[in-house]
């Protein structure tokens, strides 16, 4: 017992007292390459140390609950914008950051963060249709626009092979967005309209899924997904791992689609907010930020990443969608209490819906 | 046994189906755990990478590191402190007392883990192992309580008083006569204290400081990226420890892990 009690002091000690030399890192998991950690540990003669979240929630539930010691975190930009208005994050002082002249103006000064004040851009991903090139090619699905998982017509052929996000801000920012509306359409008769869509395709899907989508592609069992454009790349990268036959692909709707952009902010608590400037301009350097492309596929706002990254990933247009692309990509805003109860409503009913 | 089986077949057929439905997915954890393919899908071939993967996982060890130890000091702690809770309630019924012993069960495990969350806060303890520690074994007092008392209702008394009539101090009395009667109930209490404690995520989850995980908190993160067959050799490897400590605890003192020492008349 007091061996015990002793292991258990020695264990937690090094929190107390060597807050000296490390960097806690709040992040989601395998969102960094461990070849980066490992060379930003040489280069800062420091330890990272990761604590990983799944969710945006957990992240502002844990941190609003008063927890601290973390220096670096990672939310998407409405978790972002909560934060900032909590007062939970530390202004940065961009003098530290020469490397930031390397992020895309089109990723800068967004109405999350005005001016970037808390906030660097760290990496993205969009919500798109991920497909079996094989069976889609084969029944001639068109992929190119919402309407695939929405219009009944095109259902018919894929039909319970087909599965979308379990996420009512996803879902109806897709219908909105295949009805001609902006992602971010606040009107409730707009909403009412994609609701009638959403319930009009419902029949045909298989499931609403957000967790194992990644395996029903690989394994087949599905043949096309509204989802996350790293999941897809995941789903290919294991689908010729495991020697299929086909490959899963992307395919950006032509009406445009979410963009999820995920931002370095620093917490105002942070035992080393000096460390912390040091990793956010370390990982706008576009070698390191290149890194975690090449391993999860996530899109990149780093301009000099470009060269560092496989031309596989590179060309693909759906990761690195071309300006005009860009322009029709949304980053979905914080809804408020009324509309976030509106929208539960039409979920619940959308779910009940036979 | 045998001859209740034959009289019974449906009993044993029914035990059967019990013991399947307990096993069988334990056992299919352990086999992907050799699957030569990332997904737990199909079998592709024989293989021991994963096991080599997370020899090499510094975090996920560490993970696994840390809720062994949060569960061996939670599961000590909590059942001395939960068998003296016991039979306090037992031999002073007093509402107060097992109201305040047994609320912690009742209490859902969110409202549980914010305001501990938020008490750590308050305290400026910093968030680690130890508040961890301290969060499980407040949740796993109540438990053990509640085992080692139903033990006691079910102990003849007179035992006790037979002990002290022959001049034995109440220590003694306990140590020697109450303590070996309800050793089922409390060892049951520890068992059930480290199997709350290495699975629990909710209060976990808030009470945890940067850099500490434990293995729910380090394998709820990987779903988004799909579990790897690494999750499955880490099981296995938990799975072998827990059946160890079975085997040793059931040689060291035999019968302890049965209740045949019944003693009711």
């Amino acid at each position: 017992m007091k061996k015990l009690l002793s292991v258990l002091l020695l264990a937690g000690l090094p929190f107390a007292a060597s807050a000296a030399d490390q960097l806690h890192l709040y992040n989601w998991n395998n969102y960094i390459a461990p070849e980066t950690v490992k060379r930003f540990e040489d280069f800062c003669k420091c330890e990272v140390v990761q604590t990983y979240y799944s969710d945006n929630e957990e992240l502002l539930a844990k941190l609003a609950a008063g927890a601290k010691g973390y220096d670096i975190l990672v939310p998407t930009s409405n978790a972002l914008q909560t934060l900032i208005s909590q007062g939970a994050l530390k202004p940065i002082d961009k003098s530290q950051l020469p490397n930031l002249k390397n992020i895309a103006p089109a990723y800068l000064n967004t109405p999350f963060d005005p001016g970037n004040k808390y906030s660097v851009p760290y990496a993205m991903s969009i919500t798109l249709i991920g497909y079996n090139d094989e069976k889609i090619k084969e029944l001639g699905v068109p992929v190119d626009s919402w309407a695939t998982i929405f219009d009944p017509k095109i259902l018919q052929k894929i039909r319970k092979k087909v599965t979308v996000l379990d996420s009512a801000n996803e879902v109806f920012a897709a219908a909105l967005k295949y009805l001609g509306y902006s992602a971010n359409d606040v009107d409730e008769g707009h909403w009412k309209e994609a609701a009638d869509v959403i319930k009009k395709a419902k029949p045909y899907w298989a499931a609403f899924n957000a967790s194992s989508y990644i395996k029903e592609l690989t394994v087949g069992n599905i043949w096309l997904v509204h989802g996350y454009s790293n999941d897809i790349f995941q789903a290919n990268a294991d689908a010729q791992a495991a020697g299929r036959k086909f490959h899963i692909l992307h395919s950006l709707p032509k009406e445009g689609a979410v963009l999820a952009l995920d931002n370095m902010v620093i917490h105002k608590d942070a035992p080393r907010p000096d460390l912390a400037l040091k990793f956010m301009n370390f990982m706008l350097e576009g070698k390191n930020s290149a890194e975690l492309t090449n391993l999860i596929g996530s899109g990149n706002p780093n301009m000099d990443a470009m060269q560092y990254i496989k031309p596989e990933i590179a060309k693909n247009k759906a990761i690195f969608p071309d300006k005009a692309e860009l322009s029709r990509l949304e980053q979905l805003k914080d809804l408020n209490v009324k509309q976030r109860r509106l929208r539960s409503r039409l979920w619940t009913e959308i779910k009940a819906a036979r | 046994m045998p001859s209740v089986a034959r009289r019974f077949p449906w009993l044993w057929v029914a035990a059967s189906a019990g013991f399947l439905f307990l096993y069988l997915p334990l056992v299919i954890v352990v086999v992907y755990s050799f699957n030569d393919s990332r997904l737990n899908a199909e079998w592709v071939g024989f293989t021991l990478d994963w096991y080599r993967k997370l020899a090499e996982d510094a975090e996920m060890l560490s993970a696994a590191g840390n809720s062994l130890i949060i569960g061996i000091v939670t599961s000590v702690v909590s059942t001395i402190l939960g068998t003296m809770a016991g039979l306090a309630m037992y031999r002073h019924p007093s509402r107060l007392l097992s109201v305040l012993v047994l609320t912690p069960i009742a209490i859902p495990e969110i409202l549980m883990g914010v305001s501990l969350l938020i008490f750590f806060v308050l305290l400026n303890f910093t968030l680690g192992l130890i508040s961890v520690t301290l969060a499980h074994i407040a949740f796993c007092i109540g438990f053990v309580a509640i085992v080692v008392r139903s033990r006691l209702a079910g102990m003849d008394e007179s035992l006790t008083e037979a002990a002290r009539d022959c001049g034995a101090t109440p220590a003694q009395a306990f140590r020697h006569v109450t303590l070996p009667l309800i050793m089922p109930g409390v060892i049951a209490g520890a068992l059930m204290a480290f199997t709350l404690s290495i699975d629990d995520f909710v209060i976990t989850f808030f009470t945890a400081g940067a850099g500490t995980s434990t293995l729910p908190l380090q394998i709820y993160s990987m779903i988004k990226i799909s579990v790897t067959p690494e999750v499955n050799a880490i099981s296995t490897l938990l799975m072998l420890l827990t059946l160890a400590l079975i085997v040793i605890a059931s040689r060291l003192a035999p019968g302890i892990l049965e209740s045949s020492q019944e003693t009711t008349p």
